[in-house]
């Protein structure tokens, strides 16, 4: 068995199915998009026109699209600015409360077990202008109705809030892990020496997550990026295409229009985008953190 | 010898493997015995193979219950009359199924055998490309070529694609009740519309209940109102080039529905409520009116008052003139198609005749005007018609209907999908105020042209 391992035959046949699965489900569906996103073809037609840059020059010409590219920005922005840092906090609360531990950790997990479409229409009753829980808040203190999903003012934060809902607690068990998984001596070591609680929590906890911390990160800037459903559940773009989304923004302009040479150059566009995000963000913090010795 | 066992071993797992992934499925059950046999020869001459037939319908949710009673009453009737069928129902939202489910299908060349689809232009663009069945042969059979009242919409090229459920009519349910308490009457022209909603919105009542997040419901509205600055016949001439989205009648239509929304004819925050939604302001006296298609009758079939007369009525929108004549939106545009493939299957294509000959009858037809008020498609007696329109909304809506002297299909049915895409977001925009209607017309018009330059 042992020589058999030593054949690099072998290591390449055990990459096969992989390699088939990895071909079949990303590689040939890129580089379909890609071609296709060169083509007038309606999606159904079984022969088309080669148009050249003419669905990239057409995206980047309407505002429509760049409505939805900064809906991706806010949505990269939450989740890193607020969502990331709550993540955070709540871990450490989290990991440091002594009783009902796995209560918390069950409660706060249980929004990302549910389907996207049940949370969408669990949040609109929250929302709703007339008998909604947030209405109903607001008015005890006198503050006027305010139209979460239909108001372009507050839709985008609406659904921001409603996504950061499902998805935080996710982020919470995965730094849980983390945290927990920390030697307890170190942060003896810390009380011993006077550290208050604070201060172990930035000066060890936290750079000790930092290389989990960057994963959720990284997994938030690529969930923003394809976020469609719960926007589709929850204002279907609306109102107006202020909550429009690159992903939203294809459906409705290739599918719906029978244009999927067009939908196939966003579909390259959104990939271009998230490559550049995440690159940058590999480049800007990740090695710089990865460079930081304790 | 032994690693080149193992070597050997491992190619003949992986290739199992590869070879299970991409072999065709047989899951079939033993053939089935059908009918009485009396002996081991009839026996085998009577089995036949059993067969799935896959439908894709819309009749989901409380407000289509009925509806989807009649598909599965449908269903069993059909299975009954072939050997070995099982029809699987596999119900969708009508949007998402029109828009994307069903459209991905047709992209993959795969669509189930029966579907839910609607005619104009949809039923035309896969018909092009070969993916629906040519019904005309299966409606020469079963003598029904020239039962349809109108068949245009699923007509592409002389062949027949498609048969329509039912028609409808648009128009304003209104409540009863609120009219004869407060002394109004039904408009005949739209300055009375108008002056009526003021009266209603100034007792503190919602004029017209809408729900436009999906642009649809409101362009309902807009549709009737060019119509009538317009021209019952100027949508058919957008896609000619005949008619302009921006001609100045166009931007009167839509201005006066931008008007209506910042006058308050409808409740604020129109554009975050669901079409389903609409039906509750209605129902729940928040509103006093509401445009909507004749489908949506079956909704006010329980709200009877102690006579058991129905509390709603229903009107058309009025002309802009007094004896200018009504015009409304008359459509048969919903219905079923079948996949081309159906073709190559003899079993199947049995099934989808026992299905059409079924569905397609005087009988689902009088029963859908019965207990939804859908109004038929197919050619029925007055008599008939009369006698099973279960309650006085439906033969109201009848009697509105035959006083039309304008009707016209939707405008979705005569514009090109991505015109359609363009007005959808036009419309929400103007609602919000965010943008004027010159504005959006003009933008409007560009996609028009486009399209009509790219031959679509």
């Amino acid at each position: 068995m042992n020589k058999a391992m030593r054949n690099p035959l072998m290591y390449a046949l055990f990459l096969i199915p992989t390699f088939i699965g990895i071909v079949l489900f990303f590689i040939y569906p890129v580089i379909n998009a890609a071609f296709y996103s060169f083509t007038d073809w309606n999606g159904i037609a079984k022969t088309y026109n080669f148009n050249g840059f003419a669905n990239y020059t057409k995206s980047m010409s309407q505002n429509a699209f760049w409505v939805s590219v900064r809906n991706n920005g806010f949505f990269i922005l939450f989740s890193v600015f607020i969502q990331v840092p709550l993540i955070i906090l709540f871990s450490l609360l989290i990991a440091n409360v002594k009783k009902l531990k796995g209560l918390y950790k069950t409660a706060v997990f249980m929004p990302s077990v549910m389907s996207t479409a049940v949370i969408g229409i669990l949040w609109g009753f929250i929302y709703e202008p007339d008998i909604g829980l947030f209405n109903n808040v607001l008015g005890l203190f006198g503050i006027d109705k305010v139209y979460w999903l239909s108001d372009r003012n507050w839709a985008m934060i609406s659904i921001l809030i409603t996504n950061a809902w499902q998805w935080t607690g996710f982020y919470i068990v995965m730094v849980l892990a983390a945290i927990i998984s920390i030697p307890k001596e170190l942060d003896e070591a810390a009380m011993i020496d006077g550290a208050t609680g604070f201060q172990r929590a930035m000066r060890i906890t936290m750079p000790l997550i930092m290389p989990i911390v960057s994963v959720v990160i990284m997994l938030s800037i690529a969930g923003a990026m394809k976020a469609a459903d719960i926007i589709i559940v929850m204002t279907k773009g609306g109102p107006a295409g202020s909550t429009e989304v690159m992903a939203t923004y294809m459906l409705k302009h290739s599918i719906t229009s029978f244009k999927y040479g067009y939908g196939n150059s966003i579909a390259v566009l959104i990939f271009i985008f998230t490559l550049i995000i995440t690159a940058l963000y590999q480049v800007l913090v990740v090695r710089r953190t990865e460079r930081i010795e304790y | 010898m032994r690693k080149s066992l193992i070597m050997m071993l491992s190619l003949i797992f992986v290739a199992g493997a590869l070879v299970a992934g991409c072999g065709k499925s047989n899951n079939s059950a033993e053939p089935v015995n059908t009918g009485t046999t009396n002996g081991e020869n009839a026996s085998q001459s009577s089995k036949v193979e059993p067969f799935e037939l896959k439908m894709r319908h819309i009749e989901i949710g409380e407000p289509n219950k009925n509806r989807l009673a009649r598909l599965e009453a449908v269903k069993q009737k059909t299975e009954e009359q072939v050997p070995g069928l099982t029809i699987k129902l596999d119900g969708v939202d009508s949007e998402v199924n029109r828009k994307d489910k069903l459209r991905s299908e047709m992209a993959a060349g795969n669509p189930p055998d029966i579907f839910d689809a609607f005619g104009s232009p949809d039923i035309g663009v896969y018909a092009k490309e070969g993916l629906v069945l040519d019904i005309g042969p299966i409606l020469d059979e079963l003598n029904l070529k020239e039962r349809f009242i109108n068949l245009d919409p699923w007509t592409y090229d002389g062949k027949i694609y498609g048969l329509p459920k039912g028609g409808s009519i648009e128009g304003y349910f209104y409540n009863k009740e609120y009219f004869a308490a407060k002394g109004l009457e039904v408009p005949k022209t739209l300055a009375e519309l108008e002056a009526l909603a003021e009266k209603v919105k100034a007792d503190g009542k919602v004029p017209f209940a809408q729900g436009s997040k999906d642009a649809w419901v409101p362009l309902m509205t807009t549709n009737n109102l060019w119509s009538y600055y317009a021209g019952a016949d100027f949508t058919a001439g957008f896609k000619t080039g005949e008619s302009k989205w921006n001609d100045p009648k166009m931007v009167e239509a839509v201005s006066k529905h931008q008007e209506w929304v910042k006058k308050g004819y409808f409740k604020k925050g129109e554009l975050g409520i669901d079409y389903n939604s609409q039906r509750n302001q209605l129902l729940t006296d928040e509103a006093v009116m509401m445009y909507d298609g004749s489908w949506a009758s079956s909704v006010f079939n329980d709200a009877v008052d102690a006579d058991g007369k129905s509390k709603f009525g229903f009107f058309v929108m009025p002309p802009l003139n007094e004896g200018d004549g009504f015009s409304s939106m008359v459509d048969s545009n919903n219905g079923y198609g079948f996949s081309a493939k159906v073709a190559d299957d003899p079993q199947k294509l049995e099934a989808v005749k026992a299905f059409i000959k079924t569905f397609f009858s005087d009988e689902v037809q009088l029963q859908s005007l019965k207990e939804d008020g859908l109004l038929p498609s197919m050619i029925l007696s007055e008599g008939d018609l009369q006698a099973n329109a279960a309650n006085d909304l439906i033969k109201e809506i009848i009697l509105r209907m035959n006083e039309l002297e304008y009707k016209w299909p939707a405008f979705d049915a005569l514009v090109q999908a991505e015109v359609n895409t363009e007005l959808s977001s036009g419309i929400h925009r103007v609602i919000e105020g965010v943008q004027d209607p010159q504005a959006m017309l003009d933008a409007l018009q560009k996609v028009q042209e486009e399209a009509n330059a790219a031959g679509e």
